[in-house]
């Protein structure tokens, strides 16, 4: 690392920063009868007005401006991010400057003189979004071993963060209410469960196995859990126990799966007979209701931020940075790459397929806390399909089924996308039959891109 | 190689903008009859001829002891765990009549066809109840029922008339119409707009709720705006999600949502609930009590209209064994079915369970299903 | 199988316990064990009524599940089949009553259209290296959509008395269904024996990389049994619209998993190599007969599933430990 602190490398963060505080405080506009209003001011002043848009906060924003804040922090202390950081900032900034597309148009169809009321916010926000994308065209000096930003297309990551941000611009121009804050977070927070899960599911599939068993596991665990409160058990128990049960699910496949070497696509397809129909046995259809306050995890909002959304975020990178920086979570790769020489290397590949299995069920148990939490009622019957997509949440991500590629940052992303495509599809009334071709599709992308990738490294 | 793929996606995309256009407002393409507007309008029932199959045979078993077997769509909904109840009720009361609730785990046609071609072939049933998955699908099954002397009667969800002996229908789907439409507009006023959230697209009962469902709000509210429909399978949390896109897409132009399934309304109403909406925008639906109680309770919900599913599962035992006692037959107008007192036979071969009830903060609170 | 260093010709007790001791006779002889409990617990189950009936509704399963043979000994997978065969289901209703095309054509169609969507599994699984698992993950999404977005969830009813003798007549007293099984069953034990396509099968799941090098058409193989795979499941929708008489876009959901479960209780192997038409046919036996005993013996459709999953899971397990006593 260079003893000199290249004022480059500096650039998100300090984009990041001033973005927030100017967003926070400056004055964005000036009205007549209130005076001069900064961006959240302006969120309470206006109710829904015609587009929804500078009502809620222009979240995207925020979001935005902390993430190249969390990845210029991160280049400090390793510059080979220094090119990565500075295309994120470029993405960043397309999104702020999109949002002064459709306040433009706001607006102006409101009659209000545009121009002369904008605050110093507004040029202020204006200009940095501008110099966000501008910044990224300044040659970045060489640096040994760096991340190519070539590179950054190279993994599925970006490719799928690339696609969100495009599904963002294209949709919100087209309907701008999809970027309501609320809207947003409910994107993020609709399938955070999946993404959790989709974190343990990443873990096995990448050690070359599959589970398609998690979905009934997730109806039973979540079932189990509302049941025990409402028995009376207290709170932190009835979170806590599908952990464990799920753990222990885990690691009775694990040992099918290992010593008795009966295939996982085989085990886990027999447990999803099994815990489905113990669950129907077990339940009768009946749901469960009456749980108390203070149960509902997913609905609480430490800091403004739905919890679904905290678990998924902190989860995902805990576990990409286990799975890249720890010797346990390497293994995975290692026994899922080249089984036979992660054994001659010391590896134990009956140990890695357990932690594997057991830690796919501890997932699925937290996975089953959110979804249990999030309404007032608990089916009796688990999501039809819900493993698939919690498969395919995994795959497009970028987890390879030949096992020992891929990363749970990708299936975070992928989630988010699926849900994303979902909503964006009834925003813009395109025809709702065709979500699951969508769905079909973009796996299809998935594995296209893949292809090309493959055979751009083979030449 | 890659001009393959390249034609494959690209017919695949022309398959897809064709339909761009197209919307989907949820109702089935058959014909309305909408109710009277305003207060009463209950329908004047059509009387039509007998239109119901007949099963083979002798009348043997009048008096006697039998067996029925129940099939509903599925098993594992409060729904059809409350119909069983009613029909343990009335085996109880009759105390000549075994009744077992057997049917799939997943509301699919071909399991289901498959329980009762099982049951048929055990030899030991007497009596078929059934709520069809699809009305066309199950007829062939249960006309071979039929013409092997087992007493075919269905609930909930119709066959062709031609392949059960009766139908105990748990309200006319026009009555189910004017009770939601009227709801809301009492909620909301006569100009509100709402949005509807089902559960499938395929199932038939909901389309037709909805096709006369806009039918009535047509006559009789022409003010009010239909949004959009949106589907969630029998997913509660994906129900969640889609009526939170739902709310964010219309904002303030969304006065309320008709939730159509036990799984679609209580959801509906949390997404509701959860976005600080209670009171501004209006959740009217098709419930059972105890998925709603916590909305009702809060005030968020003010009602849900259902019918008794426990009555029903109780009429349709009642029936059974009066068919088989000889007390219904072909051209009757009507049945005594124990405590529900005497049920008006209509369309020819079904029977009413009554008008559609509708549950509020008052009464709610006295069912447990 | 015999022992290498064996110069003489097994004894027929030799052969015998060769044939008995396989996974298709162990697998023979669960199955006689489960017919005889089943029979004693329901006189009605051991009827000929009842078998022709249950192989009536095994057959759609059945026919899908002998591609599925194929394609799991190459070490293959086809989660698709479900979905084609409903998009094949959609397209015979909407081709017939939409664009009405007769009937006959339309069912034509319907085929092509189903051995096409097989075809493109194939073609990107041979030419572009796709894993067979997200391939058919990808159709299975795919097919299902399109089959939604046609049909836009509306049914096709009506169809003429003629065309319900596939799902419900009977020729010679026997299902027509059943008569398809048992003629496409033949047509496959003779292809995956006799001829030098159904052998490669079992050298390309064996040894992909060695396969090709010794001259094998690998692709053009797998293109086959992937095109045979789609052309079963779009038969099979044929049938199950001809038997339930009405076509709605969510027919065939879930049963990939009834046709895996009866391919790998047949004794084929996930990892390919191995495996037998017969084999099958003993699975997905074993499994039709389970399901409709339990439910005669009264027990309900929940309970049922269990027990299927633990059957599948041990079935194996005996397999599995049998076979290593075979080795050792």
């Amino acid at each position: 690392m260079s003893s000199r602190l290249d004022p480059l490398v500096l650039l998100p963060l300090i984009l990041g920063i001033v973005t927030l505080i100017i967003y926070q405080f400056a004055p964005f506009v000036i009205q007549p009868d209130l005076g001069a209003t900064s961006i959240p001011t302006l969120t309470e002043t206006r109710s829904n007005n015609e587009f929804g848009v500078t009502t809620n906060g222009l979240i995207l924003i925020r979001i935005a401006a902390g993430a190249i804040i969390l990845l210029g922090l991160w280049t400090l202390t390793n510059n080979q991010l220094s090119r990565a950081a500075a295309a994120l900032t470029a993405l960043a900034g397309i999104l702020v400057l999109e949002y002064f597309v459709v306040f433009w148009r706001d607006y102006a169809q409101e009659g209000a003189t545009y121009l002369s009321s904008m605050g110093f916010g507004f040029w202020t926000l204006l200009g940095l979004g501008i110099l966000m994308l501008l910044q990224a065209a300044i040659p970045r000096p060489a640096v040994a071993r760096e991340f190519q930003l070539r590179s950054l297309a190279a993994n599925q990551e970006s490719a799928i963060l690339l696609a969100l941000v495009v599904l963002i611009v294209t949709i919100g121009i087209a309907s701008p209410r999809f970027l309501a804050t609320r809207n947003i977070l409910d994107i993020l927070q609709g399938n955070a469960y999946i993404a959790v899960a989709a974190i343990g599911m990443a873990m096995v599939i990448i050690t070359g196995n599959i589970d398609i068993s998690v979905g009934s596991l997730i109806g039973l665990l979540a079932v189990i859990s509302g049941r025990l409160v409402v028995a009376g058990a207290p709170i932190w128990l009835a979170w806590l126990t599908p952990l464990l049960i799920g753990a222990l699910v885990g690691l009775f496949i694990a040992l099918i799966v290992t010593y008795l070497r009966v295939p996982s696509i085989v085990v886990t397809l027999g447990m999803f007979s099994i815990l489905k129909g113990a669950l129907i046995l077990w339940t009768n259809g009946q749901r469960v209701t009456g749980m108390p306050e203070g149960f509902y995890l997913a609905q609480m909002k430490p800091f403004g931020i739905p919890m679904s959304i905290l678990f998924m975020l902190v989860l995902t990178l805990l576990a990409a940075l286990w799975m890249r920086y720890s010797g346990a979570g390497r293994s995975l790769y290692a026994v899922g790459g080249n089984a036979e020489a992660a054994r001659l290397s010391g590896l134990s590949a009956t140990r890695v397929v357990i932690m594997a299995f057991v830690l796919n069920g501890v997932f699925a148990g937290i996975a089953s806390v959110l979804y249990a939490t999030q309404l007032q009622i608990i089916q009796a019957t688990p999501p039809p399909a819900l493993e698939l997509f919690i498969i395919m949440a995994a795959v497009v991500g970028g987890v390879s089924i030949l096992g020992g590629k891929g990363t749970v940052i990708g299936a975070m992303l992928a989630a988010i996308l699926l849900n994303m495509i979902r909503s964006g599809m009834i925003f813009i009334d395109f025809n709702v039959f065709y979500l699951q071709a969508i769905t079909g599709l973009l796996i299809l992308l998935t594995v296209l891109i893949d292809l090309i990738r493959r055979r751009r490294q083979m030449v | 190689m890659l001009t393959i793929l390249r034609f494959a996606v690209l017919s695949i995309f022309l398959t897809l903008g064709f339909s761009l256009a197209q919307g989907w407002d949820g109702g089935d393409d058959l014909p309305t009859n909408p109710l009277a507007c305003g207060e009463g309008g209950g329908g004047d029932v059509a009387m039509m001829d007998y239109n119901g199959g007949q099963a083979a045979g002798e009348m043997s078993m009048m008096g006697e002891a039998i067996t029925i077997i129940d099939v509903p769509k599925l098993v594992g909904i409060g729904y059809f765990a409350a119909t069983t109840l009613g029909q343990q009720q009335a085996a109880e009361e009759l105390g000549n009549v075994t009744v077992t609730t057997d049917a799939p785990t997943e509301a699919n046609i071909d399991d289901q066809i498959a329980v009762i071609e099982n049951y048929i072939a055990s030899g030991d049933i007497n009596g078929i109840l059934f709520a069809a998955n699809d009305p066309v699908a199950i007829s062939p099954v249960l006309r071979s029922a039929l013409e092997q002397g087992i007493h075919v009667v269905g609930y909930d969800a119709n066959s062709e008339p031609d392949a059960r002996e009766w139908f105990v229908n748990q309200a006319e789907f026009n009555g189910i119409a004017k009770s939601m439409i009227d709801s809301l507009a009492a909620e909301k006023g006569e100009d509100a707009s709402f949005g509807i959230v089902t559960s499938t697209f395929t199932t038939p009962n909901q389309a037709r709720w909805i096709a006369e469902m806009q039918a009535y709000q047509e006559a009789c509210y022409p003010d009010m705006a239909w949004l959009e429909t949106l589907e969630a399978q029998e997913d509660a949390v994906l129900s969640f999600n889609q009526a939170n896109t739902l709310i964010n897409k219309y904002g303030e132009d969304l006065d309320g949502i008709l939730g159509m399934t036990s799984v679609a309304t209580p959801s509906s109403a949390d997404a509701v609930t959860q976005a600080g909406l209670c009171g501004e925008v209006a959740v009217v639906g098709l419930a059972t009590p105890n998925a709603m109680k916590p909305y009702v309770n809060d005030g968020c919900v003010e009602s849900v209209v259902l019918w008794n599913p426990v009555d029903l599962g109780y009429a349709a035992v009642h029936v059974m064994r009066a068919i088989v006692d000889g007390e219904l037959s072909p051209g009757d107008t009507s049945v005594m079915a124990g405590r529900l007192g005497e049920l008006q036979v209509v369309n020819g071969s079904e029977i009413l369970l009554g008008a559609p009830f509708v549950f509020n903060a008052d009464n709610i609170n006295d069912f447990d299903f | 199988m015999a022992d290498a260093a064996q110069t003489s010709k097994p004894t027929w007790v030799q052969r015998l316990r060769g044939i008995l001791f396989s996974q298709e006779g162990i697998l023979l002889l669960i199955l006689l064990g489960v017919i005889i409990v089943l029979a004693q617990q329901n006189p009605n189950f051991w009827t000929v009524r009842n078998l022709l009936n249950q192989g009536r509704l095994m057959s759609e399963v059945g026919l899908v599940a002998l591609p599925m043979t194929f394609i799991i000994i190459t070490a293959g997978i086809d989660l698709s089949v479900g979905s084609i065969l409903g998009l094949s289901a959609i397209v015979l209703g909407v081709l017939w009553k939409g664009a009405g095309l007769p009937l006959e054509l339309a069912i034509f169609l319907a085929l092509i259209i189903g051995s096409l969507a097989g075809l493109m599994n194939g073609l990107f699984i041979v030419k572009l290296d796709v894993p067979p698992l997200i391939m058919t993950l990808a159709t299975l999404a795919l097919y299902r959509g399109l089959a939604q977005g046609i049909s836009q969830a509306r049914s096709v009813t009506g169809y003429p008395e003629w065309f319900f003798i596939f799902g419900q007549g009977r020729i010679l007293g026997l299902p027509t269904q059943l008569w398809l099984f048992i003629i496409f069953t033949i047509l496959s034990i003779i292809i995956l024996r006799r001829t030098t396509l159904g052998r490669s099968l079992y050298a390309i799941g064996n040894n992909p990389v060695g396969a090709r090098f010794s001259g094998l058409p690998v692709g053009r193989n797998l293109l086959i049994i992937y095109t045979y795979a789609g052309f079963m499941s779009a038969l099979a929708g044929v049938v199950f619209v001809s038997r339930v008489t009405t076509t709605r876009s969510d027919m065939g959901a879930g049963l990939e998993l009834d046709v895996i479960a009866a391919v790998v209780l047949g004794g084929t192997s996930i990892f390919g190599g191995k495996g037998t038409v017969i084999g099958t046919v003993i699975g997905l036996v074993l499994i039709q007969l389970l399901k409709n005993g339990l439910a005669l013996s009264g027990v309900t459709s929940d309970a049922t599933i269990i027990v299927i999953g633990v059957v599948l899971i041990l079935a194996i397990l005996v397999n599995n430990f049998i076979q290593l006593k075979r080795t050792s």
